[in-house]
């Protein structure tokens, strides 16, 4: 008596249904899509998996929402006081070397009005030396001083970022 | 899904000190957490400590989050991760769901969840749903999230490499097992979907 075996699918149709979770991510190149799409249309077997595998993917992109109980933000917002979250930030921040700690700057040259007023100077002592209405040595004097304020802020921020990048794991596990 | 920009000035003003901020982002993210909490755990205490843990980790760590990274990534690696670790540290509890006994022989309760979706909404789901989130539910850990975060939460493949911090193609490679895993459970279930 002979017994009925399954036959292995075609090749084709093999890799037709290896690329089907990806036409359905919409994840496959556009000549791949094509070829899935035109051979499911021949495929009886093919169209039934790939019907299957739709019903699926329908299913769970519209499982139910789950809503969080309605005490749920209080309870989150009573369990960490602000203030103590706020006078905990030093503990927080990343450790930099102490050069690119903030404080580690006057504050004068922190201060915002001193860096606008400077690059305001280094503006004007350009324009003055570009016009010739000052002498050239002089203007570009004043323009430096005027910019550095702005400058050592900006370099120290950008050190610190690149430091905090590369030492620190940035993204807790 | 989630705006990358909205999330940053939230950030960032929960940073200059805004508790109003915080309070918004957790209005924005608070139902994805929880349901991401809910589905892994399948017990609505569970969730709501395990959410609120995720909540209080992302405020206390909030100074050290990188704004290289989508907010949304971040929060989600944090949830993924505690969850996978409560799970782990009481996998014994979710191991059978008959027999199960307690260290003196006598029967314990089953670990269904309690106090979940009311039976009202439990009523209005159809059964079919039912039965695929019960497979979901059902599926390993790693599995369990990844399908999770593609389909409940809608990330895109890249994302969720980011949140779980594995290659692009693991990710695809895990999904892909991940669906057809569910298909077969369906099957070997005969429930229909």
């Amino acid at each position: 008596m002979m017994v009925g075996k399954q036959q292995p699918a075609p090749p084709v149709c093999r890799q037709t249904r290896e690329k089907m979770q990806d036409y359905l991510d919409q994840t496959l190149p556009k000549r791949e899509s094509l070829a899935v799409f035109l051979h499911v249309r021949e495929c009886g077997e093919c169209h039934g998996h790939l019907a299957a595998l739709q019903v699926l993917f329908e299913g769970l992109d519209h499982m139910p929402p789950v809503a969080a109980p309605d005490d749920f933000d209080a309870r989150v917002l009573a369990a960490v006081p602000y203030e103590t979250y706020l006078a905990m930030a030093p503990l927080r921040s990343p450790r930099v070397p102490v050069l690119l700690e903030h404080d580690s700057l006057p504050t004068w040259a922190r201060s915002r009005s001193v860096r606008i007023v400077g690059l305001i100077a280094a503006a004007a002592a350009l324009a003055a030396a570009a016009t010739g209405v000052a002498a050239g040595a002089a203007a570009w004097t004043v323009a430096a001083v005027g910019c550095l304020p702005e400058l050592s802020v900006r370099l120290q921020s950008l050190s610190r970022r690149v430091y905090v990048a590369t030492v620190h794991r940035s993204i807790p596990r | 899904m989630f705006d990358r920009n909205e999330d940053l000035k939230l950030v960032r003003r929960c940073k200059r000190g805004e508790e109003a901020a915080f309070a918004e982002l957790l209005g924005r993210y608070r139902n994805a957490v929880y349901g991401l909490c809910f589905r892994m755990t399948r017990r609505a205490e569970d969730a709501r400590d395990l959410a609120q843990e995720v909540f209080i980790k992302v405020f206390s760590l909030l100074d050290r989050f990188d704004e290289t990274y989508a907010f949304s990534s971040w929060i989600f690696r944090i949830a993924t991760n505690h969850c996978i670790d409560h799970l782990r540290r009481n996998r014994l509890r979710f191991l059978s769901l008959d027999g199960f006994t307690g260290p003196d022989g006598e029967p314990m309760e089953m670990p269904l969840p309690d106090d979940g979706p009311g039976p009202d909404r439990l009523l209005e789901r159809s059964e079919a749903m039912e039965r695929l989130e019960e497979v979901v539910a059902d599926l390993p850990p790693h599995y369990k999230v990844i399908i999770l975060l593609r389909h409940d939460q809608d990330l895109s493949y890249e994302d969720i490499a980011v949140v779980l911090d594995l290659p692009l193609g693991t990710v695809k490679a895990r999904i892909h097992r991940a669906r057809a895993m569910i298909q077969q459970m369906l099957q070997a279930r005969s429930y229909e979907i």
